[in-house]
């Protein structure tokens, strides 16, 4: 086992600089999220640490070796790819066996390590069978299994749930969960799923446009993001973000004012708060402000209301059994400790210095 | 609604009647031929065309041409197809020149290479400008057989690996690349790669180009013609002189049903071997 560490890296396609000096340092054992919408580089990235694709300058080390020169097969990792590439021509076992196979392995600890693998993925008993006779499910299993069958230094994998239907989407993320989390092998994991992300990752590297914008822990990333683009990308719905003006060191919404941790640049500054995090109640009620509401949405486990305050607008969540109707008036009150203060200029946190 | 459905069949129905008109009745007709005497039912054209003379030599030359060419057609063929693929800049270039051969007739192929071998040929000129040669030798003699069954290969070789090459092409780019990369990431060499990965997913463009190329091998008749005449007996050439020569079709129509039968063997041996491994353990 060994950590991943990546330094400076920068690629380029054609003219669009895809990769914009990333680097970034992934533990021994440390399960890892790339995190970011498509086209932010992080598939770039994986394929830039397998080995598939060579970048322009930046180094890439595995434990402590330095492999930017290697080719794949010499960097002793694993890779699983968003369509599986689980050959078509060979039956469920050669597959899984594949990279011992190519490593020489002895027949005894083949046949082992196999049906080790398949046994975790649950398919030991279908390996006599050829690809084209599974579902799409048991070949994302296969292809997990060729991938832990040769006990990597390293597992790459490159959104390997997008292609299942939802429900079986929900079913193998726990179970990649509790597998990896039992073999502790050093794990990088492309996605664009945010919810896989905060389920799965001890931490998240969330991308945006050629660069890692934020690098933390799942709950820090959601509670804490770095930027608007962070607090937007992450969270469903997202944070609302108000721009509100500045008096001195406090922000005020109308009656309310709040205290900011530094003095902002600007005469204004945006307050970034979690739909979650503000309550909503019918009476006016202290530190509190009137927001107007637009729609109600209905989601079965909470409301989803639309709100105006002043020309912005937000959104809130309530509980599903809250009387609210649209054209009502509320009043929200803001979770103290739950707020972010941003530079509405940079889009950048006042609190949190940026990454990269 | 219900008028459509007669669409598909009205569209397809011109290229029936004329397969049907061109090929499936001259076919039977040729059939017919070969197993109709002056008395009703025979098999007497086919016991004259195997007392012929030149019967065994015909049948021999053209399995054996067929034996040789098509092979050496599809290992070039895939080692220039394999280069292709690891050109990128001016790959459309070299996949052009690579394939001009396409656009010229077989006769005319057969005559550029007699402009070569031939007594006074480019073959002959060159080696004596080396001083290896005193004077022009003859290459297409049938003293030579030797070396005008080498004239005819490298004439097929130079005419008809770009059918080959075309076919391979066209049925690597149908590869994804996930496989090629995922054999690399875990541990294959670039050679382990290609016979492990892309040789067995290029199995059914391969199965395409053998049969294509066995059945033209098998009937392969210009070039032969234009190199050696008859000296160099192939069946589709006994076909054309006991029909011209000899104004016996009937004997002509038994080669060319001979061939048929050996082009369907060679198709059916193909179809076996190369099945998809999925099949056979389905």
């Amino acid at each position: 086992m060994a950590g991943i560490r990546v330094e400076n890296i920068v690629k380029l396609f054609g003219r669009v600089k895809a990769l914009n000096g990333v680097s970034l340092e992934v533990r021994d054992q440390e399960f890892v999220v790339l995190l970011g919408p498509s086209g932010c580089g992080k598939t770039t990235l994986l394929r830039i640490i397998a080995g598939l694709e060579h970048a322009e300058s930046g180094r890439v080390f595995i434990g402590d070796r330095d492999v930017t020169a290697l080719p794949p097969r010499s960097r002793k990792i694993a890779m699983v790819f968003q369509n599986y590439a689980v050959f078509p021509h060979l039956t469920v076992f050669e597959n899984i066996a594949f990279g011992l196979r190519m490593q020489k392995a002895l027949p005894e600890r083949l046949r082992a390590q196999v049906e080790r693998a398949a046994t975790l993925m649950h398919i030991e008993n279908l390996l006599e069978r050829y690809p084209a006779q599974l579902s799409g499910g048991q070949r994302q299993r296969v292809a997990v299994a060729r991938a832990l069958a040769v006990e990597p230094e390293v597992l790459l994998m490159d959104e390997p749930l997008s292609n299942l239907d939802a429900l079986l989407r929900l079913e193998m993320r726990a179970e990649l969960k509790r597998l990896l989390a039992e073999s502790r092998t050093t794990t990088l994991y492309v996605t664009h799923d945010q919810v896989e992300a905060m389920s799965l990752a001890d931490r998240i590297a969330v991308m945006n446009a050629g660069r890692v914008v934020q690098y933390d822990e799942p709950m820090k990333v959601y509670q804490e993001p770095a930027d608007t683009f962070v607090g937007g990308f992450i969270g469903s719905p997202p944070m609302n973000f108000l721009r509100l003006p500045v008096e001195g060191s406090q922000a005020r919404i109308q009656s309310l004012t709040l205290e900011l941790p530094s003095s902002p640049p600007g005469k204004d500054v945006l307050l970034g708060v979690r739909p979650e995090d503000l309550e909503a109640h019918l009476e006016p009620q202290p530190q509190s402000f009137p927001a107007r509401v637009l729609v109600v949405e209905p989601l079965g486990s909470h409301l989803l209301l639309t709100l105006a305050y002043e020309q912005q607008q937000l959104k809130v969540t309530v509980p599903p059994d809250f009387a609210a109707k649209s054209g009502q008036t509320l009043w929200l009150r803001p979770q103290p400790g739950r707020l972010r203060w941003l530079d509405p200029a940079s889009g950048q946190s006042l609190t949190h210095a940026r990454q990269a | 609604m219900r008028s459509e459905r007669y669409i598909p069949y009205l569209l397809v129905l011109p290229s029936v009647i004329f397969l049907l008109f061109l090929f499936a009745w001259p076919l039977v007709e040729a059939l017919l031929l070969s197993i109709r005497g002056s008395e009703g039912w025979t098999l007497e054209h086919f016991q004259r065309m195997a007392a012929d003379l030149y019967f065994k030599d015909a049948v021999k030359y053209t399995v054996l041409l067929a034996v040789v060419v098509v092979p050496l057609q599809v290992i070039l063929a895939l080692c220039m197809a394999m280069l292709l693929g690891g050109i990128s800049k001016g790959r459309d270039l070299f996949l052009y020149v690579w394939t001009i051969p396409l656009g010229i007739s077989d006769l005319a192929a057969g005559i550029a290479w007699l402009a070569i071998f031939t007594e006074r040929g480019y073959l002959n000129s060159f080696l004596q400008a080396l001083g290896l040669i005193q004077e022009p030798r003859l290459w297409l003699s049938y003293e030579t057989p030797a070396m005008l069954f080498l004239a005819v290969v490298a004439a097929e070789v130079w005419r008809a690996t770009a059918i080959v090459l075309v076919i391979l092409v066209a049925g690597l780019q149908l590869i994804p690349k996930e496989y090629n990369e995922a054999a690399e990431v875990f541990g294959a060499t670039p050679w382990r790669r290609f016979w492990k990965v892309t040789l067995p997913l290029l199995m059914p463009s391969l199965q395409v180009a053998l049969i294509l190329r066995t059945i033209l091998a098998l009937e392969v008749f210009a070039v032969v013609v234009a190199l050696g005449g008859r000296n160099l007996p192939v069946l589709a050439g006994e076909a054309y002189f006991w029909y011209n020569a000899y104004q016996n079709p009937g004997v002509a129509a038994a080669y060319s049903v001979l061939i048929l039968g050996i082009s369907v063997l060679a198709t059916l041996l193909y179809l076996r071997l190369m099945r998809p491994r999925q099949e056979v353990a389905a």
